[in-house]
Protein backbone atom coordinates (compact mmCIF):
# COMPACT_ATOMS: atom_id res chain seq x y z
CA UNK A 1 0.00 0.00 0.00
CA UNK A 2 2.72 2.11 0.80
CA UNK A 3 5.61 1.52 -0.98
CA UNK A 4 4.45 2.26 -4.12
CA UNK A 5 7.55 3.47 -5.57
CA UNK A 6 6.97 3.96 -9.48
CA UNK A 7 9.86 3.80 -12.54
CA UNK A 8 10.41 6.36 -15.10
CA UNK A 9 8.97 3.74 -17.50
CA UNK A 10 5.67 3.46 -16.37
CA UNK A 11 5.70 7.45 -15.87
CA UNK A 12 5.94 7.66 -19.33
CA UNK A 13 3.45 5.32 -19.95
CA UNK A 14 1.04 7.14 -18.09
CA UNK A 15 2.00 10.51 -18.63
CA UNK A 16 1.73 9.32 -22.88
CA UNK A 17 -2.04 7.83 -21.52
CA UNK A 18 -3.43 11.30 -20.09
CA UNK A 19 -2.24 13.20 -22.62
CA UNK A 20 -3.05 10.92 -25.60
CA UNK A 21 -0.82 8.92 -27.73
CA UNK A 22 1.35 10.30 -29.92
CA UNK A 23 0.82 7.58 -32.20
CA UNK A 24 -1.26 4.96 -31.42
CA UNK A 25 -3.35 3.98 -28.26
CA UNK A 26 -1.21 2.24 -25.03
CA UNK A 27 -1.91 -1.21 -24.92
CA UNK A 28 -3.04 -1.30 -21.09
CA UNK A 29 -3.85 2.11 -19.38
CA UNK A 30 -1.98 2.18 -16.33
CA UNK A 31 -4.74 2.84 -13.48
CA UNK A 32 -2.74 4.06 -10.37
CA UNK A 33 -2.80 6.64 -7.36
CA UNK A 34 -0.59 9.58 -8.10
CA UNK A 35 1.94 9.40 -5.01
CA UNK A 36 1.64 7.51 -2.02
CA UNK A 37 -2.19 5.85 -0.73
CA UNK A 38 -0.58 6.71 2.40
CA UNK A 39 -0.39 9.97 1.78
CA UNK A 40 -4.08 10.67 0.20
CA UNK A 41 -5.64 8.85 3.25
CA UNK A 42 -3.93 11.64 5.18
CA UNK A 43 -5.65 14.16 2.82
CA UNK A 44 -8.74 13.12 3.39
CA UNK A 45 -8.25 12.69 6.70
CA UNK A 46 -7.21 15.86 7.61
CA UNK A 47 -9.37 17.81 5.17
CA UNK A 48 -12.49 15.87 7.43
CA UNK A 49 -10.64 17.16 10.70
CA UNK A 50 -10.87 20.77 9.15
CA UNK A 51 -14.19 20.22 7.81
CA UNK A 52 -15.15 19.88 11.62
CA UNK A 53 -13.29 22.83 12.45
CA UNK A 54 -15.06 25.01 9.69
CA UNK A 55 -18.64 23.68 10.46
CA UNK A 56 -17.76 25.05 13.91
CA UNK A 57 -16.73 28.14 12.71
CA UNK A 58 -19.43 28.64 10.81
CA UNK A 59 -22.32 27.95 13.74
CA UNK A 60 -20.43 30.48 16.26
CA UNK A 61 -19.96 33.07 13.93
CA UNK A 62 -23.66 32.34 13.20
CA UNK A 63 -24.55 33.07 16.93
CA UNK A 64 -23.12 36.13 17.14
CA UNK A 65 -22.49 37.98 13.51
CA UNK A 66 -21.31 41.49 14.90
CA UNK A 67 -18.44 40.69 17.27
CA UNK A 68 -16.88 38.37 14.42
CA UNK A 69 -17.90 40.51 11.66
CA UNK A 70 -15.78 43.63 14.00
CA UNK A 71 -13.11 40.56 14.25
CA UNK A 72 -12.61 40.21 10.75
CA UNK A 73 -12.40 43.80 9.73
CA UNK A 74 -9.68 44.21 12.08
CA UNK A 75 -7.92 42.07 10.16
CA UNK A 76 -5.75 43.60 7.03
CA UNK A 77 -7.92 42.02 3.65
CA UNK A 78 -4.63 43.11 1.49
CA UNK A 79 -1.90 41.06 3.74
CA UNK A 80 -4.59 38.17 3.26
CA UNK A 81 -4.93 38.22 -0.15
CA UNK A 82 -1.42 38.47 -0.68
CA UNK A 83 -0.69 35.65 1.43
CA UNK A 84 -3.06 33.76 -1.12
CA UNK A 85 -1.12 34.54 -4.28
CA UNK A 86 2.33 33.33 -2.77
CA UNK A 87 1.08 30.26 -1.54
CA UNK A 88 -1.05 29.75 -5.00
CA UNK A 89 2.33 30.43 -6.88
CA UNK A 90 4.18 28.12 -4.80
CA UNK A 91 1.41 25.88 -5.85
CA UNK A 92 2.11 26.29 -9.33
CA UNK A 93 5.79 26.01 -9.08
CA UNK A 94 5.55 22.85 -7.34
CA UNK A 95 3.07 21.42 -9.73
CA UNK A 96 5.36 22.71 -12.91
CA UNK A 97 8.56 20.88 -10.32
CA UNK A 98 6.56 17.35 -10.74
CA UNK A 99 6.05 17.69 -14.64
CA UNK A 100 9.95 18.70 -15.04
CA UNK A 101 10.03 15.38 -13.06
CA UNK A 102 8.22 13.04 -15.33
CA UNK A 103 9.98 14.35 -17.84
CA UNK A 104 13.39 14.14 -15.91
CA UNK A 105 14.36 17.56 -16.19
CA UNK A 106 16.08 17.36 -12.54
CA UNK A 107 18.09 20.38 -12.40
CA UNK A 108 14.59 22.13 -13.68
CA UNK A 109 12.46 20.60 -11.17
CA UNK A 110 15.40 21.13 -8.42
CA UNK A 111 15.01 25.05 -9.16
CA UNK A 112 11.08 24.87 -9.41
CA UNK A 113 10.80 22.89 -5.87
CA UNK A 114 13.30 25.77 -4.49
CA UNK A 115 11.72 28.75 -5.57
CA UNK A 116 8.64 26.93 -4.57
CA UNK A 117 9.78 26.55 -1.07
CA UNK A 118 11.17 30.30 -0.63
CA UNK A 119 7.56 31.39 -1.41
CA UNK A 120 6.74 28.73 0.77
CA UNK A 121 8.91 30.47 4.02
CA UNK A 122 7.99 34.12 2.78
CA UNK A 123 4.36 33.21 3.45
CA UNK A 124 5.67 31.70 7.01
CA UNK A 125 7.55 35.05 7.73
CA UNK A 126 4.44 37.16 6.82
CA UNK A 127 2.02 35.82 8.64
CA UNK A 128 4.62 35.50 11.62
CA UNK A 129 4.90 39.32 11.11
CA UNK A 130 1.06 39.73 10.84
CA UNK A 131 0.45 38.00 14.34
CA UNK A 132 2.77 40.04 16.25
CA UNK A 133 0.69 42.96 15.23
CA UNK A 134 -2.02 41.67 16.44
CA UNK A 135 -0.58 40.97 19.91
CA UNK A 136 1.63 44.16 20.03
CA UNK A 137 -1.55 46.08 19.83
CA UNK A 138 -3.12 44.09 22.66
CA UNK A 139 -3.28 40.27 22.95
CA UNK A 140 -6.60 39.60 21.02
CA UNK A 141 -7.48 36.41 22.24
CA UNK A 142 -8.90 37.16 25.58
CA UNK A 143 -11.57 40.00 23.20
CA UNK A 144 -13.69 37.17 22.08
CA UNK A 145 -14.12 33.62 20.38
CA UNK A 146 -13.39 35.59 16.68
CA UNK A 147 -9.89 35.67 17.79
CA UNK A 148 -9.12 32.23 19.53
CA UNK A 149 -10.78 30.29 15.85
CA UNK A 150 -8.29 33.25 14.21
CA UNK A 151 -4.83 32.28 16.31
CA UNK A 152 -6.10 28.36 16.18
CA UNK A 153 -6.67 28.44 11.94
CA UNK A 154 -4.12 30.11 11.29
CA UNK A 155 -1.35 28.41 13.40
CA UNK A 156 -2.66 25.20 12.39
CA UNK A 157 -2.02 26.05 8.91
CA UNK A 158 1.61 27.33 10.32
CA UNK A 159 1.94 23.91 11.43
CA UNK A 160 0.83 22.61 7.92
CA UNK A 161 3.39 25.04 6.30
CA UNK A 162 6.19 24.12 7.70
CA UNK A 163 5.43 20.25 7.87
CA UNK A 164 5.29 21.12 4.15
CA UNK A 165 8.59 22.69 3.83
CA UNK A 166 9.95 19.51 5.49
CA UNK A 167 8.38 17.34 3.01
CA UNK A 168 9.46 19.64 -0.08
CA UNK A 169 12.64 19.73 1.64
CA UNK A 170 13.25 15.68 1.52
CA UNK A 171 11.68 15.96 -2.63
CA UNK A 172 14.63 18.41 -2.86
CA UNK A 173 17.05 15.89 -1.20
CA UNK A 174 15.40 13.09 -3.63
CA UNK A 175 15.59 15.31 -6.86
CA UNK A 176 19.22 15.68 -6.15
CA UNK A 177 20.14 12.38 -5.91
CA UNK A 178 21.92 10.95 -9.47
CA UNK A 179 19.17 8.15 -9.70
CA UNK A 180 15.99 9.88 -8.30
CA UNK A 181 13.85 6.89 -8.80
CA UNK A 182 11.15 8.06 -6.74
CA UNK A 183 8.87 9.64 -8.24
CA UNK A 184 5.78 8.79 -5.81
CA UNK A 185 7.66 10.68 -3.27
CA UNK A 186 7.78 14.15 -5.22
CA UNK A 187 3.75 13.30 -6.27
CA UNK A 188 3.59 12.74 -2.74
CA UNK A 189 4.91 15.86 -1.73
CA UNK A 190 2.52 17.71 -4.30
CA UNK A 191 -0.03 16.16 -3.05
CA UNK A 192 0.11 17.48 0.48
CA UNK A 193 1.51 20.83 -0.67
CA UNK A 194 -1.74 21.81 -2.79
CA UNK A 195 -3.87 20.41 0.61
CA UNK A 196 -2.05 22.96 2.33
CA UNK A 197 -3.12 25.40 -0.42
CA UNK A 198 -6.87 23.98 -0.29
CA UNK A 199 -6.52 24.82 3.37
CA UNK A 200 -5.38 28.46 2.95
CA UNK A 201 -7.94 29.07 0.53
CA UNK A 202 -10.62 28.37 2.56
CA UNK A 203 -9.47 29.94 5.63
CA UNK A 204 -8.83 33.50 3.96
CA UNK A 205 -12.62 33.20 2.26
CA UNK A 206 -14.05 32.48 6.13
CA UNK A 207 -11.50 34.75 8.10
CA UNK A 208 -10.76 37.46 6.11
CA UNK A 209 -14.01 37.92 3.34
CA UNK A 210 -16.97 36.15 4.77
CA UNK B 1 -3.88 -16.17 21.32
CA UNK B 2 -0.01 -17.09 20.02
CA UNK B 3 0.84 -19.98 18.16
CA UNK B 4 4.35 -20.12 18.93
CA UNK B 5 4.10 -23.46 20.61
CA UNK B 6 5.69 -25.07 17.72
CA UNK B 7 7.79 -28.44 19.37
CA UNK B 8 11.28 -27.70 17.44
CA UNK B 9 11.14 -23.84 17.67
CA UNK B 10 14.10 -22.54 19.69
CA UNK B 11 13.41 -21.34 22.43
CA UNK B 12 10.54 -23.02 23.81
CA UNK B 13 11.09 -24.83 26.97
CA UNK B 14 9.19 -27.83 26.91
CA UNK B 15 9.59 -29.37 30.69
CA UNK B 16 6.96 -25.94 31.45
CA UNK B 17 3.18 -25.88 30.65
CA UNK B 18 2.24 -24.81 26.99
CA UNK B 19 1.73 -21.21 28.37
CA UNK B 20 4.39 -20.53 30.85
CA UNK B 21 6.94 -22.00 27.78
CA UNK B 22 5.72 -19.24 25.63
CA UNK B 23 8.94 -17.39 24.71
CA UNK B 24 6.66 -13.90 24.40
CA UNK B 25 4.87 -14.45 27.59
CA UNK B 26 6.42 -11.18 29.01
CA UNK B 27 5.30 -9.45 25.40
CA UNK B 28 1.69 -10.81 25.95
CA UNK B 29 1.67 -10.00 29.55
CA UNK B 30 2.27 -6.39 28.73
CA UNK B 31 -0.18 -6.18 25.26
CA UNK B 32 -3.42 -7.73 27.52
CA UNK B 33 -2.25 -4.75 30.39
CA UNK B 34 -2.93 -2.33 27.94
CA UNK B 35 -6.91 -3.25 27.54
CA UNK B 36 -6.66 -4.01 31.49
CA UNK B 37 -5.48 -0.39 32.14
CA UNK B 38 -8.05 1.05 29.50
CA UNK B 39 -11.18 -0.66 31.42
CA UNK B 40 -9.49 1.12 34.41
CA UNK B 41 -9.13 4.04 32.99
CA UNK B 42 -13.29 4.05 31.99
CA UNK B 43 -13.61 2.88 35.46
CA UNK B 44 -12.12 5.50 37.08
CA UNK B 45 -12.64 8.78 35.03
CA UNK B 46 -16.04 7.98 33.24
CA UNK B 47 -17.84 5.67 35.77
CA UNK B 48 -16.87 7.10 39.21
CA UNK B 49 -14.83 10.55 38.74
CA UNK B 50 -17.44 11.93 36.25
CA UNK B 51 -14.00 13.37 34.88
CA UNK B 52 -15.04 12.58 30.99
CA UNK B 53 -17.13 13.73 29.76
CA UNK B 54 -16.01 16.41 31.65
CA UNK B 55 -18.80 19.19 32.87
CA UNK B 56 -18.77 22.12 31.85
CA UNK B 57 -16.23 24.77 33.36
CA UNK B 58 -18.91 27.69 33.31
CA UNK B 59 -20.58 25.98 36.24
CA UNK B 60 -21.69 27.15 39.51
CA UNK B 61 -20.06 27.52 42.72
CA UNK B 62 -22.21 25.16 44.95
CA UNK B 63 -22.32 22.67 42.02
CA UNK B 64 -18.13 22.49 41.54
CA UNK B 65 -18.29 22.12 45.53
CA UNK B 66 -20.98 19.22 45.26
CA UNK B 67 -18.68 17.62 42.00
CA UNK B 68 -15.20 17.89 44.23
CA UNK B 69 -16.60 15.99 47.77
CA UNK B 70 -18.63 13.64 45.59
CA UNK B 71 -17.43 10.42 47.57
CA UNK B 72 -17.28 8.55 43.76
CA UNK B 73 -14.78 11.35 43.11
CA UNK B 74 -12.49 10.09 45.96
CA UNK B 75 -12.88 6.20 45.14
CA UNK B 76 -11.62 7.46 41.86
CA UNK B 77 -8.68 9.16 42.19
CA UNK B 78 -7.57 6.43 45.17
CA UNK B 79 -8.53 4.21 41.89
CA UNK B 80 -6.29 5.96 39.62
CA UNK B 81 -2.90 6.56 42.18
CA UNK B 82 -3.32 2.94 42.73
CA UNK B 83 -3.07 1.84 38.78
CA UNK B 84 -1.64 4.43 36.99
CA UNK B 85 1.60 2.31 36.84
CA UNK B 86 0.40 -0.42 34.99
CA UNK B 87 0.63 1.96 31.70
CA UNK B 88 4.39 1.75 32.54
CA UNK B 89 3.86 -2.17 30.91
CA UNK B 90 2.49 -0.61 27.84
CA UNK B 91 5.42 1.83 27.07
CA UNK B 92 8.41 -1.03 28.02
CA UNK B 93 6.33 -3.14 24.94
CA UNK B 94 6.38 0.07 22.71
CA UNK B 95 10.16 0.02 23.62
CA UNK B 96 11.00 -3.58 22.71
CA UNK B 97 8.96 -3.30 19.34
CA UNK B 98 10.38 0.00 18.56
CA UNK B 99 14.06 -1.80 18.98
CA UNK B 100 13.06 -3.85 15.77
CA UNK B 101 12.94 -1.00 13.35
CA UNK B 102 15.00 -1.25 10.86
CA UNK B 103 16.91 1.98 10.29
CA UNK B 104 15.40 4.11 13.12
CA UNK B 105 17.94 6.27 15.42
CA UNK B 106 18.01 4.69 19.24
CA UNK B 107 17.50 8.43 19.84
CA UNK B 108 13.50 8.54 18.73
CA UNK B 109 12.61 5.27 21.29
CA UNK B 110 14.21 6.96 24.19
CA UNK B 111 12.30 10.26 23.40
CA UNK B 112 8.71 8.25 22.94
CA UNK B 113 9.31 6.82 26.26
CA UNK B 114 10.55 9.95 28.16
CA UNK B 115 8.04 11.73 27.01
CA UNK B 116 5.57 9.72 27.61
CA UNK B 117 6.63 9.51 31.14
CA UNK B 118 6.53 12.91 31.33
CA UNK B 119 3.37 14.05 29.99
CA UNK B 120 1.61 11.11 32.50
CA UNK B 121 2.32 13.89 35.42
CA UNK B 122 0.38 16.37 34.03
CA UNK B 123 -2.26 14.52 31.69
CA UNK B 124 -3.43 12.10 34.45
CA UNK B 125 -1.41 12.37 37.88
CA UNK B 126 -1.63 16.33 38.27
CA UNK B 127 -5.08 16.11 37.63
CA UNK B 128 -5.68 12.97 40.09
CA UNK B 129 -3.88 14.93 43.41
CA UNK B 130 -5.45 18.26 42.71
CA UNK B 131 -9.35 16.05 42.74
CA UNK B 132 -7.92 13.51 45.56
CA UNK B 133 -7.41 16.95 47.62
CA UNK B 134 -10.48 18.28 47.22
CA UNK B 135 -12.75 15.44 47.76
CA UNK B 136 -10.39 14.61 50.79
CA UNK B 137 -10.48 18.28 52.32
CA UNK B 138 -14.22 19.33 52.11
CA UNK B 139 -13.81 22.04 54.80
CA UNK B 140 -11.90 23.27 52.18
CA UNK B 141 -13.32 27.35 51.57
CA UNK B 142 -15.49 26.97 48.14
CA UNK B 143 -12.84 29.27 46.35
CA UNK B 144 -10.23 26.67 46.64
CA UNK B 145 -12.83 24.07 45.24
CA UNK B 146 -13.35 25.82 42.41
CA UNK B 147 -9.61 26.93 41.74
CA UNK B 148 -8.65 23.30 42.38
CA UNK B 149 -11.46 21.65 40.37
CA UNK B 150 -10.30 24.05 37.36
CA UNK B 151 -6.58 23.26 38.20
CA UNK B 152 -6.92 19.57 38.22
CA UNK B 153 -9.38 19.90 34.36
CA UNK B 154 -6.88 22.30 32.99
CA UNK B 155 -4.23 20.08 33.19
CA UNK B 156 -6.10 16.92 32.29
CA UNK B 157 -7.39 18.66 29.05
CA UNK B 158 -4.61 21.35 28.35
CA UNK B 159 -1.42 19.28 28.74
CA UNK B 160 -0.94 18.91 25.34
CA UNK B 161 3.34 19.58 24.47
CA UNK B 162 4.56 16.51 25.50
CA UNK B 163 2.03 14.27 23.84
CA UNK B 164 2.30 16.49 20.86
CA UNK B 165 6.19 15.13 20.50
CA UNK B 166 4.75 11.71 21.39
CA UNK B 167 2.69 11.38 18.10
CA UNK B 168 5.37 13.35 16.22
CA UNK B 169 8.37 10.81 17.37
CA UNK B 170 6.24 8.00 16.42
CA UNK B 171 5.34 9.01 12.95
CA UNK B 172 8.87 9.82 12.37
CA UNK B 173 9.91 6.27 13.70
CA UNK B 174 7.43 4.71 11.16
CA UNK B 175 8.41 6.64 8.49
CA UNK B 176 11.79 5.80 8.80
CA UNK B 177 11.49 2.71 9.41
CA UNK B 178 12.66 0.44 6.62
CA UNK B 179 11.03 -2.86 7.91
CA UNK B 180 7.45 -1.41 7.95
CA UNK B 181 6.43 -3.00 11.65
CA UNK B 182 3.59 -0.56 11.55
CA UNK B 183 2.20 0.68 8.36
CA UNK B 184 2.56 4.05 6.46
CA UNK B 185 -0.85 5.27 6.92
CA UNK B 186 -1.14 5.13 11.24
CA UNK B 187 2.11 7.52 11.02
CA UNK B 188 -0.09 10.04 9.16
CA UNK B 189 -2.64 9.10 11.92
CA UNK B 190 -0.51 10.12 14.48
CA UNK B 191 -0.49 13.69 12.73
CA UNK B 192 -4.30 14.16 13.00
CA UNK B 193 -3.46 13.07 16.44
CA UNK B 194 -0.90 15.77 16.95
CA UNK B 195 -3.25 18.61 14.91
CA UNK B 196 -6.34 17.80 16.90
CA UNK B 197 -4.75 17.86 20.28
CA UNK B 198 -3.06 21.23 19.44
CA UNK B 199 -6.56 22.41 19.08
CA UNK B 200 -7.12 21.92 22.98
CA UNK B 201 -4.55 24.61 23.74
CA UNK B 202 -7.73 27.56 23.84
CA UNK B 203 -9.04 25.81 27.01
CA UNK B 204 -6.90 27.88 29.50
CA UNK B 205 -9.07 30.95 27.62
CA UNK B 206 -12.75 30.11 27.29
CA UNK B 207 -14.93 28.46 29.26
CA UNK B 208 -17.55 28.19 26.90
CA UNK B 209 -18.12 26.87 23.26
CA UNK B 210 -16.01 24.57 21.60
CA UNK B 211 -12.62 25.82 22.61
CA UNK B 212 -13.72 25.00 26.08
CA UNK B 213 -12.12 21.87 28.01
CA UNK B 214 -15.68 20.05 27.44
CA UNK B 215 -16.06 21.64 24.18
CA UNK B 216 -16.76 19.75 20.72
CA UNK B 217 -13.22 20.57 19.47
CA UNK B 218 -10.87 20.87 22.53
CA UNK B 219 -12.66 17.59 23.95
CA UNK B 220 -14.70 15.57 22.10
CA UNK B 221 -13.02 15.56 18.28
CA UNK B 222 -9.02 14.82 19.78
CA UNK B 223 -10.82 12.48 22.24
CA UNK B 224 -12.32 10.40 19.27
CA UNK B 225 -9.78 10.56 17.19
CA UNK B 226 -7.28 9.61 20.07
CA UNK B 227 -9.94 6.54 20.89
CA UNK B 228 -9.22 5.48 17.21
CA UNK B 229 -5.24 6.07 16.96
CA UNK B 230 -4.71 4.25 20.36
CA UNK B 231 -7.23 0.97 18.92
CA UNK B 232 -5.33 1.04 15.28
CA UNK B 233 -1.61 1.34 17.23
CA UNK B 234 -2.72 -1.88 19.61
CA UNK B 235 -4.05 -3.72 16.99
CA UNK B 236 -0.96 -3.49 15.06
CA UNK B 237 1.30 -4.17 18.22
CA UNK B 238 -0.47 -7.40 18.56
CA UNK B 239 0.17 -7.94 14.73
CA UNK B 240 4.13 -7.26 15.67
CA UNK B 241 3.91 -9.65 18.71
CA UNK B 242 2.91 -12.29 16.57
CA UNK B 243 4.81 -12.04 13.79
CA UNK B 244 7.98 -11.52 15.35
CA UNK B 245 10.27 -14.52 14.58
CA UNK B 246 11.36 -16.63 17.59
CA UNK B 247 14.73 -16.17 17.17
CA UNK B 248 15.03 -12.49 17.30
CA UNK B 249 14.03 -12.91 20.93
CA UNK B 250 17.43 -13.43 22.21
CA UNK B 251 16.55 -16.52 24.80
CA UNK B 252 19.50 -18.55 26.02
CA UNK B 253 18.88 -22.06 24.24
CA UNK B 254 18.73 -25.25 26.46
CA UNK B 255 20.26 -28.44 25.65
CA UNK B 256 16.61 -29.76 24.52
CA UNK B 257 15.87 -27.23 22.23
CA UNK B 258 18.89 -27.82 20.10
Amino acid sequence: MSNSSFTYEQASQFTEHLQGPSGSAPDKPIARVPGQAAMWFFVVGDLWIFTCYFACYAYDRAQEPMAFLQGQLSLSQDLGAFNTVLLLTSSLLVALCLKATRKQQHTQARQLLLMGGTLGVCFLLIKAAEWYVKIEAGLPVMSGQFFIYYFMFTGLHFMHVSLGLVILTLVYLELKKATAGNLAMVEAGAVYWHMVDLLWIIIFALLYLM
Amino acid sequence: MNSAAVPASPGIDLSKPRMLSNPKLDQWICFWSIPVFYVLFGIIFVIFGRIMPPPTPAMATADIVAFMTSPYLSIAVVLLAMSLGIYALNSGLMLTQMKRMEGVSPVLRYGYIAVLGVGGLPGCLFPGYMFALGAFRPEYDAHIQVMLYELGFLCFVGSLGCFIIQYTLFAIAVFLDKRQLFPKWLAYFSIWTLVTELVAAPVFITQTGPFAWDGLLAFYQGTIIWVAWQTCLTFYLFKAIKEQPIEELGLPMRPNEL
